[in-house]
């Protein structure tokens, strides 16, 4: 039994934890990504990170079977039951249209690749004037908020600041990417209903107290219409509005004027909405409402397409968006997407692949090389063995930062072993070298090369953090990440692995 | 085995001895190398009035990665009259030489050049078929600029570790020299080679001050704290494990570009400029480097 020194342990335990952290599954099958928010799915209990096991009973490995179930059971015209079961219990839903949800395969680990290597949008955004932290807080609330009542799920909304102390939010979004994130995110969504040039309310929960949505009483698409380029629907919600907005909207219309039209006695002037300085709908208000304090208004708006399912989805679109911002409320500021990424994921996953081949073939290299210097399988081993354990302590700390690991990252990976390497090679050449000073002095000399060295490196990286809004901070951080476990545990643990082998 | 050793070490005193006369000598073709390779960056500066060829990231503007194969000399010139700056890439396998994807930069926000290349091939472009990325031209100004900053910063913090870990004038001015040498002929090297730089070809750099200071640190400290053996012993001895460093990290990073294909841009572009750094600082630090410490160690008497 040989006797392994304490660093040698702590190697060790520390390599279990990265395992843990990074905790592989070989389990297959389909976990459930997202659930539309005002769904049936969603209203039944359905959450994303349930593991999907069959439907209807048919076993559901693949989302060929899924989609197989789903062609077997839809369309149909009325109701039907569907039993979902997933690892967290079955449900059941009762509907005329594939449930809302969107399926990935489980993961295998829980690293997290970032949007370059996974596929996905990522938008750098810039507000027109400098925010405070607060402001920057409300944007990034408000935006989430948003991002989640539009069911887009698998998002990430951050601040991030560059050198120059410009601040930016990054808005990340996983997976396919929704073609309306540019319009969702970098509009300032400021709502406002005006009477003439009097505002009567605005978005937010200053004048807006509560709005209808999905609740077919008060939240509905009213009618549709054949028009000249296809069809035309018309909704309607009814919103809430504060004491204060409502004793507005009394003052302003008790000095309005009637006008009487064929279709009834209206005020002479309209209840315009406005989305963004642009006029989305005038409405009429009925005579009956002049000088009211009334705190229920409906709000009305309409959505067109080829066809009356077009129009209708276009409508839904249209007063889930105008409700979104109603709620939310608008921003004080205007909205500049500076950058705007799209990366397809099948490329990505290309690229992955590609990476892992990679790291297969530097290693390979690496140990052949070592191999052919030392002549000695023991030292290569034990070097290898060290270059691995880098690696995978800086993948088992990612995981457990929730790191997304981006190509960048992956390259700070590679570049770290090849540094883990170089120091290697330091200590043995020490500890081989001057046999007339013990082994404990060479070895003390080669760790202030390599404390040197690692010094040397951080601070190279260090800019990186903030440089360009941080988008290359995974590179730095990954390096670093790499040779600090070198410095502080494997290293040690190989210095005292060699001096066995030496012994 | 004796009889080996006898003859290695009868050929380390003749090649000691070649050194002791030749070393101020060869101190010249790095400085030579370095002195090119600042005139060219200055020339490439007054005609481009940049340092650097740079991408979108960098200039701002959009690219956009359509994958599979598909010809691009139509697409090109098709293009090229409502896009005048356009620039076309190829991403092959490197076994197959099969086109993986192909990228294409433009200046030209996205809306615009996605349209332009929708009409060509004739059908949409979504997220199952290509890749869109913008950069708005004052964020890749800004982001270049803080690069830039970043990279003089590293450069310093290095210069100020060095000195702390040294504390002695010369050698650490050799070491930050040579370090100054590697950044300049990997910038050379990827400007001569027509090289659009983006932000993680920047951050390479960053890298680059990193790596290359490892040897040098080997080296000052072999020479000067150790005081076994003779100097031109310990310079040997170091440049021998130096040199197996420098080409471990090397073999690292190669296969990126001769064995594995299909990596994205950023990731090769860390790599490239590695490469071409690391292969400066063969020469930067086991010539310059050792040179002057040699020169150093003579005058002061260390031996």
């Amino acid at each position: 039994m040989i006797k392994l020194g304490i660093r040698v342990w702590i190697l060790i335990i520390v390599l279990f934890l990265s395992l843990l952290s990074i905790s592989p599954s070989f389990e297959k099958g389909l976990v459930i990504k997202s659930v539309d928010q005002n769904s049936t799915s969603f209203n039944e209990g359905l959450r994303s990170g349930m593991k999907l096991k069959s439907i209807n009973d048919q076993e559901v490995k693949e989302i060929s079977d899924y989609t197989k179930i789903m062609n077997q059971v839809f369309p149909t015209q009325n109701k039907t039951k569907l039993i979902i079961t997933t690892d967290k219990g079955e449900f059941m839903l009762y509907t005329n249209e594939t449930p809302k949800i969107t399926l990935g395969d489980i993961p295998r680990t829980k690293l997290k690749t970032g949007l370059d290597l996974s596929g996905g949008s990522r938008a750098l955004v810039k507000p027109e004037k400098d925010l405070s932290l607060s402001e920057m807080n409300d944007l990034i609330a408000v935006t989430s908020n948003r991002l989640n009542v539009f069911g887009i799920s698998d998002v990430t909304v951050r601040p991030v600041s560059d050198l120059s102390g410009n601040n930016f939010m990054l808005v990340e979004v996983a997976g396919a990417s929704p073609s309306d994130l540019k319009e969702l995110v970098a509009k300032q969504g400021k709502f406002e209903a005006k009477i003439g040039n009097d505002t009567v309310f605005i978005g937010g929960e200053r004048d807006i107290t509560d709005v209808c949505r999905a609740n077919a009483e008060c939240s509905r698409i009213e009618a549709c219409y054949p028009s000249e380029n296809g069809y035309f629907c018309r909704f309607s919600f009814v919103v809430y509005l504060s004491e204060q907005a409502a004793q507005r909207h009394a003052d302003i219309t008790s000095k309005l004027g009637v006008n009487v039209t064929e279709s009834g006695r209206y005020l002479e002037k309209q209840l315009d909405l406005y989305l963004d300085d642009n006029l989305v709908d005038s409405l009429y208000i009925s005579e009956n409402l002049k000088g009211q304090v009334t705190t229920q208004i409906q709000v009305q708006g309409s959505g067109v397409g080829k066809t009356r399912e077009e129009a209708i989805d276009n409508s839904k679109d249209n007063m889930r968006k105008l409700q979104t911002i109603l709620i939310t409320g608008s921003l004080p500021f205007k909205l500049e997407i500076v950058k705007l990424d799209s990366i397809s994921p099948l490329l990505g996953k290309e690229f992955t692949r590609n990476i892992m081949i990679l790291g297969l073939v530097v290693f390979a290299i690496i140990s052949g090389i070592l191999f052919a210097k030392y002549r000695n399988i023991k030292i290569t081993l034990s070097i290898i063995l060290t270059m691995f354990s880098e690696a995978f302590i800086t993948l088992g700390i990612a995981a457990l930062i929730r790191w997304n690991l981006d190509a960048p990252s992956i390259a700070g990976i590679i570049a770290g072993m090849g540094t883990g390497v170089n120091d290697q090679i330091v200590i043995i050449d020490e500890s081989v070298s001057n046999l007339n000073i013990s082994i404990r002095e060479r070895i003390k000399r080669a760790l202030f090369i390599i404390l040197g060295a690692f010094f040397t490196t951080v601070t190279a990286m260090l800019p990186l953090f903030w440089a360009g809004a941080g988008l290359l901070r995974g590179f730095a951080l990954t390096t670093i990440i790499s040779i600090t476990a070198g410095i502080l545990i494997t290293r040690p643990a190989f210095a005292d692995i060699l001096k066995k082998i030496q012994e | 085995m004796e009889e080996k050793k006898g003859q290695s070490m009868e050929k380390t005193r003749s090649l000691s001895r070649l050194y002791d006369k030749t070393y101020k000598f060869l101190l010249f073709i790095p400085f030579i190398l370095t002195l090119i390779s600042l005139i060219y960056l200055g020339s490439f500066f007054s005609n481009h009035g940049d340092f650097i060829y740079k991408d979108t990231t960098l200039s701002g503007g959009t690219t956009i990665t359509l994958n599979g194969n598909i010809d691009s000399g139509p697409l090109e010139s098709k293009l090229k009259p409502e896009f005048p700056d356009i620039s076309i890439r190829k991403l092959t396998d490197i076994r197959t030489h099969e086109p993986l994807a192909l990228i294409i930069e433009s200046s030209s926000p996205p809306e615009n050049l996605k349209a332009g290349i929708e009409k060509i091939l004739g059908y949409n472009l979504t997220e199952e078929n290509s890749s869109t990325e913008f950069s708005g031209p004052a964020l890749s100004q800004g982001f270049y600029k803080q690069l830039i900053i970043a990279l003089i910063i590293a450069f310093l913090l290095i210069s100020i570790v060095v000195f702390i870990l040294f504390r002695t004038l010369v050698p650490s001015i050799a070491t930050i020299f040579s370090v100054f040498s590697d950044i300049v002929m990997a910038l050379a090297i990827v400007d001569f080679l027509g090289l659009r730089l983006s932000t993680a070809g920047i951050a390479a750099f960053l890298m680059l001050i990193g790596y290359s200071v490892d040897d040098n640190i080997l080296l000052t400290t072999r020479a000067l704290k150790n005081k076994e053996n003779t100097l031109n012993e310990r310079l040997f001895r170091a440049f021998k494990t130096g040199l197996l460093m420098t080409l471990t990290a090397i073999a690292a990073v190669l296969p990126a570009f001769f064995i594995v294909s299909g990596l994205p841009d950023s990731f090769r572009q860390i790599f490239l400029v590695l490469a071409f750094g690391l292969f400066a600082d063969i020469i930067n630090t086991w010539v310059t480097n050792a040179g002057i410490i040699k020169w150093y160690c003579e005058k002061r008497g260390i031996n």
